[in-house]
């Protein structure tokens, strides 16, 4: 059966496991700016949300793309880079609704997160179980919306406070 | 360089400069990282016992772990060393949170701080470049102001060290905070801090950690992890937190109340952490950087009188010294006496101990309402205790000045037997909330703690023998495992120079102390290879122990360089003198004979002289610190063997 990541901000400590363990499966080494996974941590109310790419249904960031630089997997949702297109302008990180992009800190291209080929392996690294992977029944594809609404609404607070 | 980042940051205050020197290869082998090389380091600055605390020759060193900023599980602890001022001796204390790994990322193993700033200011540090900035503005204000309002001008993704107005005010029980509620608490690292007017140490870093096998690393790393996913203790801090275990602790009668008069409350419920959730004060599970457990809670209190008061704990030990401690039962008196410690930056410990003594002194007539500036001190008054911690932070009128100076100097003003309910040893740190009358090898541990009683330096709960691991690892110490029962007094000296060790191993690496002596998923084994993993630098177990060695002696040794003896490892009059309350151990004691037969262990076991308590030369020589029994040699302070 298809599975999906499943996140919920509730359990999560803000430890950034999962950014490490992201940037090391990617790139061999530590650095929570390189985990395409991102924790935004709000220390004085000890908050964490989970911004990571939902491999979403409207996927903004494509279009917004001025040069053609990102396709998307039909089947997996999964956002690709043409490094070669890439201009680094950062067009799709201003549009992405989730505002899981980042531009990699050493070659300012995008990072997307590509489920590890399906094997996510921040999962594992997640003790409190506040990212798992499941499968993709009706009821977990609602569930993942409601959770995901969730971070997004504390999300927009969090932006609107430090504004 | 791979695990560490290679370099020691140097900030002058005096001076007004900074300067970075690289890591020598041979310190990562013989001091392995934070709380080692620490101790290097304040050996190298002050062993000169001129250097007082308040010195501005004496310097403050911040370090995470040699894995701090990996995936390394619970790895993002940051050790804090200084002459300290409380008790004038060794200061470690080390502190969770995400600062330590910020330092990394900014390229930084250590951060040195010497000298003292004429005018309030602050470090700031991204990546490589350092400023000491004017603190004007945030001078006197509270840790909640100072966190916001460097976090405006720096952003919300840099990271804070902070001292509250109790550190400016060079309050002994002043605590160094880490963001708004971990901390560097004990021993008065802030008052140092304060004295150096130096109000916080900003960062931000950007620069990658790499580690030598990231394969072999990642393999070692799930194996830690998986360890402490099954691992109880560990469960039942996620769960409940570390005030979990209020409730049984109390039934061992062993939860010290009204200043240690009592071990046992009835209905402790509301100070327990099954309280904190199920009374709906719990917001969030709070974790240290890269730990898998999240032991540390949000709590708020969201309706009522006291509703908006919110902050990060309570802790075991803050339920202890501020609820259990003055008798203050009740779930919210004691999360309003907590934020307010966070809030001005005040040891939770020190500041309920203080506390303590000053109501058993005032119905004991040693203190008069004078010395209280009008309060009426007794058992369970919370508005009082409110008073009395407020004061102490700011050394408001005559009893805040007083409490303010902690118990060492407080007992001496005020004389009249106060010593005898003050809770501290001859060091003069006031003692963390342990029943050591019944627990033999933790009185030990107490007893010889380079920076006094307090369970921060070694922690020795597997002798309770309250899990299947615990058990193991008292049968691997000892032969047997009968000895896993805390009321024995044989072994001891075993039980506490192993857990000495590989406390100290723990620190070295970064990795929370829990992981290893109160839950056993990370042990010396693992920690030894990932070091390897990690670094390079390939150790067997017992040579990763035998660094532990090193530095407890090294730090050891710092002492004796300042005159501690065999006297000043001791415990509380009290716990000495009077029996426990109440219990299975009614009568119980930690006698002036037990001590000294456990102390003569101990010093054997150690090759440390049994009348002086200070280590010989050849003992010195052994763990490669010749230059520092050359240097005792020349102020006599080594024994003849």
């Amino acid at each position: 059966m298809e599975k999906l990541l499943l996140i919920d901000m509730d359990k999560c400590t803000a430890c950034k496991q999962c950014s490490l363990a992201c940037s090391l499966i990617k790139e061999d080494l530590f650095d929570p700016q390189r985990g395409r996974i991102k924790i935004l941590k709000k220390e004085d109310i000890a908050l964490g949300v989970q911004l990571v790419c939902e491999q979403c249904e409207s996927h903004p960031c494509v279009a917004s793309c001025p040069n053609g630089a990102l396709s998307r997997d039909e089947k997996t949702g999964i956002i690709t880079v043409d490094e070669k297109l890439c201009t680094s302008k950062g067009a799709c990180v201003d549009a992405c609704i989730y505002h899981s992009i980042r531009l990699h800190p050493e070659t300012k291209k995008p990072m997307f997160c590509d489920l590890c080929g399906g094997d996510p392996y921040c999962v594992k690294h997640c003790v409190p179980g506040a990212i798992q992977w499941v499968d993709k029944t009706d009821d977990m594809v609602k569930t993942k919306k409601k959770l995901r609404s969730a971070r997004m609404t504390m999300y927009k607070e969090m932006k609107k406070e430090a504004a | 360089m791979y695990g560490h980042q290679g370099k020691i940051l140097h900030v002058d205050l005096s001076k007004g400069k900074s300067w970075t020197e690289p890591i020598p290869e041979e310190w990562r082998k013989l001091f392995v990282g934070s709380r080692g090389i620490n101790a290097k380091l304040l050996w190298d600055y002050c062993k000169d016992p001129d250097i007082t605390w308040d010195d501005p020759r004496n310097i403050i060193i911040y370090a995470p772990g040699a894995v701090t900023g990996t995936t390394a599980p619970c790895s993002g602890r940051t050790s804090v060393t200084t002459v300290g001022c409380t008790t004038g001796l060794y200061l470690k204390s080390n502190t969770g949170g995400h600062w330590g790994a910020e330092l990394k990322y900014a390229g930084y193993d250590h951060l040195v701080v010497h000298g003292e700033s004429k005018e309030p200011v602050y470090i700031n540090i991204v990546d490589d470049k350092v400023e000491i900035l004017s603190a004007k503005d945030l001078w006197g204000k509270d840790i909640i102001d100072t966190d916001r309002l460097l976090k405006e001008k720096h952003g919300e993704d840099s990271r804070g060290l902070y001292i509250g107005p109790a550190g400016e005010n060079l309050v002994r029980a002043s605590s160094i905070m880490c963001s708004l509620y971990h901390a560097a608490g004990r021993g008065g690292g802030a008052a140092v801090m304060g004295k150096k007017k130096l109000k916080a140490v900003n960062v931000r870093g950007t620069k990658p950690v790499r580690v030598k096998d990231p394969k072999k690393f990642a393999e070692i790393a799930e194996e830690m992890r998986e360890n402490l996913r099954v691992d109880s203790g560990a469960q039942g801090l996620h769960e409940f937190g570390t005030a979990g275990s209020i409730a049984a602790v109390n039934e061992m009668h062993a939860f010290p109340g009204k200043n240690w008069q009592t071990g046992y409350t009835d209905n402790v419920y509301p100070i327990t952490g099954q309280a904190l959730n199920e009374l709906g004060y719990l917001k969030r599970r709070v974790a240290c950087f890269g730990c898998t457990i999240g032991c540390h809670r949000y709590s708020e209190i969201e309706k009522g009188p006291n509703k908006g008061i919110a902050s990060g704990g309570p802790e075991y030990e803050t339920f202890g010294a501020l609820g259990n401690g003055p008798g203050i039962i009740d779930t919210e008196g004691v999360l309003i006496l907590n934020e307010i410690c966070n809030r001005l930056g005040l040891d939770t410990i020190t500041a309920g101990t203080v506390s303590q003594w000053a109501i058993e002194s005032y119905l004991r007539g040693a203190l008069t309402k004078e010395d209280t500036d009008g309060l009426e001190l007794d058992w369970g008054k919370l508005d009082e205790v409110k008073k009395t911690v407020e004061k102490i932070a700011y050394r408001d009128g005559k009893l805040g000045d007083l409490l303010g100076d902690g118990l060492k100097i407080a007992t001496d003003k005020i004389g009249k037997d106060s010593y005898k309910w003050a809770i501290m040893n001859k060091k003069g740190l006031e003692q963390s909330n342990v029943e050591t009358r019944s627990a033999k090898a933790y009185a030990l541990a107490f007893a010889v703690n380079p920076r006094g009683n307090d369970h921060l330096m070694t922690e020795t709960f597997a002798e309770f023998g309250s899990s299947p691991e615990a058990v193991e690892l008292i049968e691997k110490l000892t032969g047997d495992k009968k000895w896993a029962s805390s009321h024995f007094t044989e072994f001891r000296a075993e039980i506490v120079r192993w857990h000495e060790d590989c406390y100290e191993i723990t620190e070295a690496l970064g990795f929370c102390v829990f992981t290893s002596t109160a839950a056993f998923g990370i042990n010396p084994d693992n920690m030894a290879r990932m070091y390897g993993a990690a670094t390079g630098i390939e150790m067997s177990e017992e040579e990763m122990m035998l660094t532990g060695r090193r530095v407890c002696t090294l730090e050891k040794a710092f002492n004796v360089t300042r005159g501690a003896t065999r006297e000043h490892d001791d415990l509380p009059w009290r716990l000495m003198n009077e029996g426990a309350d109440s219990g299975p151990l009614k009568g119980e004691m930690n006698s002036r004979e037990e001590l000294d037969n456990a102390l003569d262990q101990y010093y054997a076991l150690h090759e440390w002289d049994l009348k002086t308590s200070w280590p010989y030369r050849k003992t010195l020589e052994k763990l490669g610190l010749k230059e520092v029994a050359d240097h005792l040699e020349k102020h006599g302070l080594l024994p003849k063997e």
